[in-house]
């Protein structure tokens, strides 16, 4: 990520240089850090969005800790990301793995494979919503047409398989993006390594462990990181699937932010909500990294 | 390769099959998809998996007029473009002078660009809304340009120093000292050179913003700004029971960019794979 300041020579010194930078700056300040710095002041009043907010104090953030759905959405949330470390981040690897190979087939399985990931999370949702759907689902068709018609769910609207649905639909659609990752990093790795394991006698699960997982730790932790930031704004393909649903099984904390803040109206609550995000957030990527640092200084 | 004319070993038709039959497994909701959108909905109950009896074309014709598929088309094609444009270009001027310039407040302007890659977009959603208001921009599509290549700008800044500070800079410095100011540097130096980088990012910034779902919701109310996603949704909802018609909705709005990432290919998973920034 950010690397260390090791710079050459500037080819220009000068305050007149910040021009260069000053566009960027200023859309990132106005749609970015204002709306960031304005939500340390929103959160603490009682707000409609019609009236001037009114200042309540730590009101909102003592609701938050006393709201079961909203301390439910960071178990739901906590649930998704550890399944989407195993059904993206793993899978993934498994699947660099699996198709990597310059023999015929090799290059299209992997386009196809990777092909979800062009698809707007929308349409992802739309599209598995009709196949988890329980009277002509796909997924429940094939149950059936080999007899297995006890299996058959209504996948989305039980609270015990909601959020395992979405789950491997967010497998499905971010696998590929985390294998082409991965795949990248092994073409970096040189066959003869695996040509003297090979006559060693390790076979191909051995090198595998001993030889692929160690040489993509790097990927590998860049990766857990995409997937824990990412999980933790996951929004599109819930508000998609199930919205919250069903009893707020699937509720994230993104959805109910929005359910308070447009739905309800609560806008001072929702952005007291939106804070507490963004706080635990940035503590859990500041501890990961801090982590894999040491983890790196104790290793190298 | 030349390993390539080799006969297959047993491990490798092994690794074929298991990818082959993953990789089916996974690509054949898509095809699901078209095929029912040329069905009717008894068909799509009666024969999940079969061939259409009849390739019923109208039924996207039909899902077209109904869902206003010209429209959604085209207001996602101007805020994709006009977004994905600014972000390049902005960011690749910013990334130039982070790299190869010095200014007052270079690195702390830097590190401030990493709350836009740490923090996801629904932190800002609700005070956005109140900016956007005060701005006079809400439900027009500079709600989604504007916010869209704001919060894009994080990942190609860095991307693109990335690039920057992996080639030496010889030929600006000697530009430098044959007399060229650094606005002529940045022109004919710099931006030649990272031309590939910027399509590249280019790429990966419309796959985002093309698909961008929550600032579409809240900021836009007029059916006649919406964009692609939030059409989609408004039509399954609308829909919910014409099976037919909602697959067809959703090839439309698919296999197009299906098509154009297949012909991209290369150029897609290049991009996509710079953004782990490893």
């Amino acid at each position: 990520m950010a690397r260390g300041d090791n710079r050459v020579a500037p080819i220009s010194t000068g305050a007149g240089n910040i021009l260069f930078v000053a566009p960027a700056m200023l859309l990132f300040g106005v749609f970015v850090l204002l709306p960031l710095a304005t939500s340390l002041y929103y959160a603490f009043t009682k707000w409609s969005g019609y009236a001037e907010p009114e200042w309540v104090g730590f009101a909102n953030f003592a609701r938050a800790f006393q709201d079961p759905v909203h301390l439910a959405s960071y178990l739901h949330v906590t649930l998704y990301i550890i399944g989407t470390l195993f059904l993206e981040v793993s899978f993934g690897l498994v699947m660099a793995v699996v198709l990597n190979s310059d023999r015929f087939g090799f290059s299209i399985m992997r386009g196809m494979f990777f092909s979800p990931m062009v698809l707007s999370m929308t349409a992802a949702g739309v599209l598995w919503a009709f196949v988890l759907d329980y009277r002509l689902g796909l997924l429940n068709s094939v149950l059936r047409s080999f007899g297995l018609d006890g299996w058959a769910q209504p996948w989305l609207s039980q609270s015990e398989t909601a959020l395992i649905a979405i789950m491997f639909v967010s497998g499905w659609r971010f696998a590929g993006f985390y294998m082409i990752i991965f795949f990248a990093a092994l073409r970096r790795i040189p066959r003869n390594i695996y040509e003297a394991a090979t006559l060693d006698g390790a076979g191909p699960v051995k090198q595998f462990f001993t030889i692929t997982l160690p040489l993509l730790r790097h990927q590998m932790l860049t990766c857990i990181l995409l997937a824990v930031t990412g999980g933790f704004a996951g929004f599109d393909l819930f508000f998609t699937m199930t919205n919250g649903g069903p009893f707020n099984a699937t509720e994230v904390p993104a959805t109910w932010i929005i359910r308070q803040g447009f739905d309800n109206n609560e806008l001072g609550y929702a952005t007291a909500l939106t804070v507490i995000l963004a706080v635990v957030v940035l503590i859990v990527s500041l501890v990961y990294l801090r982590v894999v640092e040491r983890a790196n200084v104790v290793r190298y | 390769m030349s390993f390539a004319t080799e006969r297959r070993t047993a491990g490798e038709w092994v690794q074929f099959a298991l990818g082959g039959a993953i990789v089916a497994a996974m690509f054949y909701p898509t095809i699901w998809m078209v095929l029912s959108a040329f069905k009717t909905n008894r068909e799509i109950f009666r024969h999940p998996f079969g061939l259409p009896e009849e390739w019923r074309w109208g039924n996207f014709a039909e899902a077209w007029d109904k869902g206003g598929m010209g429209g959604l088309y085209l207001n996602s094609v101007i805020v994709t473009v006009v977004a994905v444009s600014l972000t390049v270009v902005l960011a690749t001027a910013a990334a130039f002078a982070f790299s190869r310039l010095e200014f007052p407040g270079r690195k702390w302007l830097y590190r401030l660009l990493l709350v836009g890659l740490l923090l996801p977009p629904p932190v800002v959603a609700i005070p956005l809304f109140a900016i956007l208001r005060d701005l006079n921009m809400l439900n027009s599509l500079w709600a989604l340009i504007l916010p869209g290549a704001a919060w894009s700008l994080s990942l190609t800044i860095f991307i693109m120093h990335g690039y920057f500070t992996s080639v030496r800079p010889d030929m600006e410095e000697a530009a430098v000292l044959e007399g060229a100011n650094v606005w002529q540097v940045f022109r004919d130096i710099s931006v030649p050179m990272v031309w590939p980088s910027m399509l590249t990012l280019a790429i990966v910034n419309t796959i985002n913003i093309w698909n961008e779902l929550m600032f579409a919701l809240l900021f836009i109310v007029d059916e006649d700004k919406r964009t692609l996603p939030v059409g989609l949704i408004r039509f399954f909802g609308r829909y919910s029971t014409d099976y037919a018609m909602v697959f067809a909705a959703l090839t439309i709005t698919t296999v197009p960019i299906l098509l154009l990432y297949f012909l991209l290919q290369r150029h897609v998973i290049a991009g996509l794979s710079a953004t782990s920034l490893d």
